[in-house]
């Protein structure tokens, strides 16, 4: 199979990820979009230098959120991006008020959280061991595991304030 | 609001999400391609209203060039308009070239070599515009002297006045040029990379 082909279904299997990782960094859709476009190149750009000593969903996440980063550093939106909004950029298809309505607290929530933060909290949310979060981030374990209690307590806080 | 509904609000998204397969192949490519474009987009926009500008002043020469009533002005008439149409005119197409490489469906050793060719002749032409731009001095100036204030300057002797006024044009270009030509190396080396890790 050509590396197109191959780099072009790990993307469609995982989009969801993407999509996921680029929502919590950003606030408007078009930065979303913005920043997914970025995050699909960079991983284009160094999908030859994924050697398989880690899955391959830790390296995409290891990427997405280091690009998000840069991202959210620069925060410039670049004027020509590719539509994608109406094809993807959606969180939901469903006409569920309830759903959405949680979907925004959930959202307003993150908001209060710094950058590490939140990847933390992403990455527990998507159901990572703090040894795989570990192993995402370069932070230890053990920190991870500090980390999350405190972020916890924060969103706790924010939580009964509201 | 508590911390299980953050979970399974996440965990709903997550489940949506997963049946929304919506990005085609197409789209990947595309957004990878765009991003290699837009790498090029902003030096384009500046090349493109510096033309628009050089085209503008050479119109304003053609328009006035029944001023210049020496041979010796017609030749830095003639100098100037080439200066204003031609470098320009360059500069864009080979900038056209590099854009619209296609790096997904050319070969990676034929665009790395197409590129790299084509960067060449754009820090060349960047050089040569340089070393005109300097020289151009000598005959722009007396062109744009004879048609605005009808004044000859190669019979006119320069106020000191004037010769720092040229001084100082002339170390201004030495910075604006240093920093324009550093600003080609980066983009260009930073796009040669782009290619670089392509494969």
């Amino acid at each position: 199979m050509q590396k197109e082909e191959v780099f072009t279904e790990l993307i469609q299997e995982h989009q969801a990820l993407l999509y996921k990782v680029t929502s919590i960094y950003t606030e408007n859709k078009e930065d979303q979009e913005d920043l997914f476009q970025e995050v699909v190149y960079q991983l284009w750009k160094y999908f030859d230098s994924f050697r398989n000593d880690s899955k391959i969903t830790t390296w995409m996440y290891r990427v997405a959120m280091n690009t998000s980063i840069t991202f959210i550093k620069k925060k410039k939106r670049r004027p020509d991006s590719v539509p994608i909004a109406d094809v993807f950029l959606k969180q939901s298809d469903t006409n569920d008020d309830a759903y959405d309505e949680r979907l925004k607290l959930l959202y307003q929530h993150l908001k209060y959280l710094n950058t590490l933060e939140k990847g933390l909290i992403f990455l527990l949310l998507e159901g990572k061991s703090y040894n795989e979060i570990a192993d995402i981030t370069g932070l230890s374990a053990s920190n991870v595991g500090t980390k999350i209690s405190r972020i916890k307590k924060k969103l706790k806080t924010n939580m009964t304030k509201q | 609001m508590e911390l299980e509904e953050l979970q399974s609000a996440w965990t709903q998204l997550s489940d949506e999400l997963n049946h929304q397969k919506k990005l085609t192949n197409k789209i990947i490519l595309d957004m990878t391609k765009q991003k290699y474009q837009n790498k090029f987009t902003t030096i384009t926009k500046y090349e493109t209203l510096g033309a628009i500008v050089c085209f503008a002043i050479a119109f304003f020469v053609i328009l006035n060039f029944g001023k210049l009533d020496t041979w010796y002005l017609q030749v830095c008439g003639i100098l100037t308009l080439l200066f204003l149409i031609v470098l320009p005119v360059m500069v864009l197409t080979t900038l056209k070239t590099i854009k619209n490489i296609d790096i997904l469906n050319g070969s990676y050793k034929d665009n790395l070599k197409f590129y790299l060719k084509t960067k060449n002749k754009l820090l060349k032409l960047q050089q040569v515009g340089i070393a005109i731009g300097f020289v151009g001095l000598f005959f722009i100036v007396p062109v744009t002297s004879k048609i605005i204030s009808n004044k000859n300057v190669f019979l006119t002797s320069l106020k000191t006045e004037q010769y720092v006024i040229f001084a100082i044009t002339m170390i201004a270009m030495v910075f604006f040029c240093k920093w324009a030509y550093n600003g080609y190396l980066k983009v260009t080396r930073s796009a040669q990379e782009l290619l670089q890790d392509l494969e």
